[in-house]
């Protein structure tokens, strides 16, 4: 494989809603109702973090549009079916798995956090929503309760999931993903480049 | 990466942080949320000494975060018959536990249990059972009865430190609990 | 005046059992006032351990039903299974050391095993078979 060069990929704006997404989570998964105040901010954070990558993946640079790593879903399968088998291309920006991961996520996370708003609202009269939910009582309560905790678990595993993926492909192509999406910068690959 | 999209988009994703944070500021009953890095933990220890004394020696200390200040006063009113035995007082000892009872009743602090138990009982209900109240027994309405009354270590929901293993902190987390001859309990 | 060492450790021993000695005879001097006799700590254990009906919750009027018959051993509250610390005070040091708890439990307990108040000699009886254990 021969390489050029640095490529810059993921742009700082990017790379920022990325790390704060992580710490984000982490909080949240952490703190559930235990440390109320800092669960619900790191949530209204994390809504936030989705509206900016929502836009930003119609303005955004290149790499961050969804145009340019949402695929067909039967590209994204012989992608995977690629992987396994150790024969997947590697792509500067995310690859078709990849791409369908950031999708997932994105809504996975949002309805994560709209249950948790919904939640907030039926059980501590409490958030954004508490004038229009809060009488609903304590059967909506439970029923919130288990949408809420299914998704953040649903997204942690999706985030472990995005882990394998990330270690996957990085030894695949040999190359720090972890890193470059600290730096934002690849290496310039001659010969097996692709979009 | 043009600037007016930069701004667009940051301007957006922080706009619904902060409408969020601002609208969240109150609860719906004009009440401040705690503090940010303080554990919202369910109710009040009780820090009393007198009151483990008194009212400790039977059953359980409940923390009078658990039950709304007439019902407190209910109870006190009905210690020569409490709940089928003799719990009377002397009348200096019996003022200062009340005083205790009424001051950290659930009215009273910032605590989401406390708050949530006083939200499901009716303005015209005094309770004089922890149990009874609508909160707790929706809390335990999926717990089948062989846990409960059909077990030898617990006996009956009044038993809270027989499953809550942190319930003398103040603390009734589900995944602190513990069910003798069972385990940890999810629902 | 040459004190015998056995007449030395009684005499020491008797100062270091001291509070909860005299919680117990300042208790039995004023029952004695009330018209107790010799208390007699056999006739306290037999008390302890008879049946004085059964409660409309089917339990044995009974101190031991709470109290188990050996008092050093921590009891059960047989409506809310609350552990109940062992009444011996070789065990545990904490009992009969103040009046006011003595007459307290003794006020309720009475009312609820025997239906009715503890007679000063039994209350009496009571604290000598206690004391023993």
């Amino acid at each position: 494989m021969n390489t050029v060069g640095k490529i810059k990929v993921w742009d700082p704006l990017l790379r920022a809603f990325h790390w704060t997404l992580v710490t984000a989570f982490v909080i949240d998964y952490l703190t559930e109702d235990d440390w109320m105040r800092l669960h619900a901010n790191a949530g209204y954070v994390i809504t936030g973090l989705l509206v900016f990558r929502l836009i930003w993946g119609f303005v955004g640079p290149r790499h961050a549009r969804f145009a340019n790593f949402v695929f067909a879903p039967r590209i994204v399968y012989s992608y995977f079916r690629n992987m396994l088998r150790g024969r997947s291309a590697r792509y500067v920006g995310h690859n078709p798995v990849g791409g369908a991961m950031v999708i997932a996520l994105m809504l996975l996370l949002t309805a994560t956090s709209v249950s948790g708003i919904a939640l907030y609202a039926v059980g501590d009269q409490a958030g954004p929503l508490a004038h229009w939910l809060g009488g609903l009582g304590s059967v909506w309560e439970s029923r919130l309760k288990h949408v809420h905790e299914f998704f953040a678990n649903f997204t942690l595993l999706l985030v472990i999931a995005h882990v394998c993926g990330v270690i996957a492909g990085s030894v695949l192509h040999e190359e720090n993903l972890v890193r470059a999406m600290i730096t934002g910068n690849k290496q310039r690959i001659v010969n097996k480049h692709l979009s | 990466m043009k600037m007016r999209n930069v701004l667009l988009a940051l301007g957006a994703g922080i706009l619904t942080v902060a409408s969020q944070m601002v609208l969240s500021e109150d609860d719906d009953h004009g009440k401040k949320k705690g503090k940010w890095f303080e554990r919202s933990t369910d109710v009040a220890r009780v820090e009393n000494a007198q009151y483990v004394k008194e009212c400790g020696g039977c059953h359980f200390p409940y923390q009078p975060g658990l039950l709304p200040e007439r019902s407190w006063r209910k109870v006190m009113n009905q210690l020569k018959d409490h709940f089928g035995d003799n719990a009377e007082l002397p009348a200096p000892t019996h003022e200062q536990v009340l005083a205790y009872l009424v001051t950290n009743s659930a009215e009273h602090g910032n605590y989401r249990r406390s708050e949530k138990i006083l939200r499901s009982i009716a303005a015209s209900d005094a309770p004089d059972r922890i149990t009874t109240t609508p909160y707790i027994r929706h809390k335990h309405d999926e717990l089948p009865a062989k846990f409960v009354k059909g077990n030898v270590k617990v006996g009956s929901l009044s038993n809270c430190t027989a499953c809550h293993t942190k319930a003398e902190q103040g603390s009734y987390s589900e995944g602190e609990i513990r069910i003798p001859g069972s385990g940890a309990w999810e629902d | 005046m040459k004190i015998s060492k056995p007449v030395l450790i009684m005499l020491a021993s008797l100062t270091f059992s001291g509070a909860h000695a005299t919680a117990v005879s300042e208790l039995l001097q004023k029952y004695e006032t009330q018209g107790a006799k010799q208390f007699n700590a056999q006739a306290g254990k037999e008390l302890w351990t008879r049946s004085f009906g059964i409660s409309k919750e089917g339990k044995v009027r009974r101190c031991s039903t709470c109290h188990t018959d050996d008092l050093r051993k921590a009891g059960t509250h047989i409506k809310t299974n609350k552990d109940i610390d062992p009444l011996a005070p070789s065990v545990n040091n904490k009992r009969l050391m103040e009046i006011a708890e003595i007459e307290k439990w003794f006020k309720r307990n009475c009312e609820w095993t025997l239906e009715r108040e503890c007679s000063a000699q039994e209350k009496g009886d009571f604290l000598s078979y206690i004391r023993m254990q």
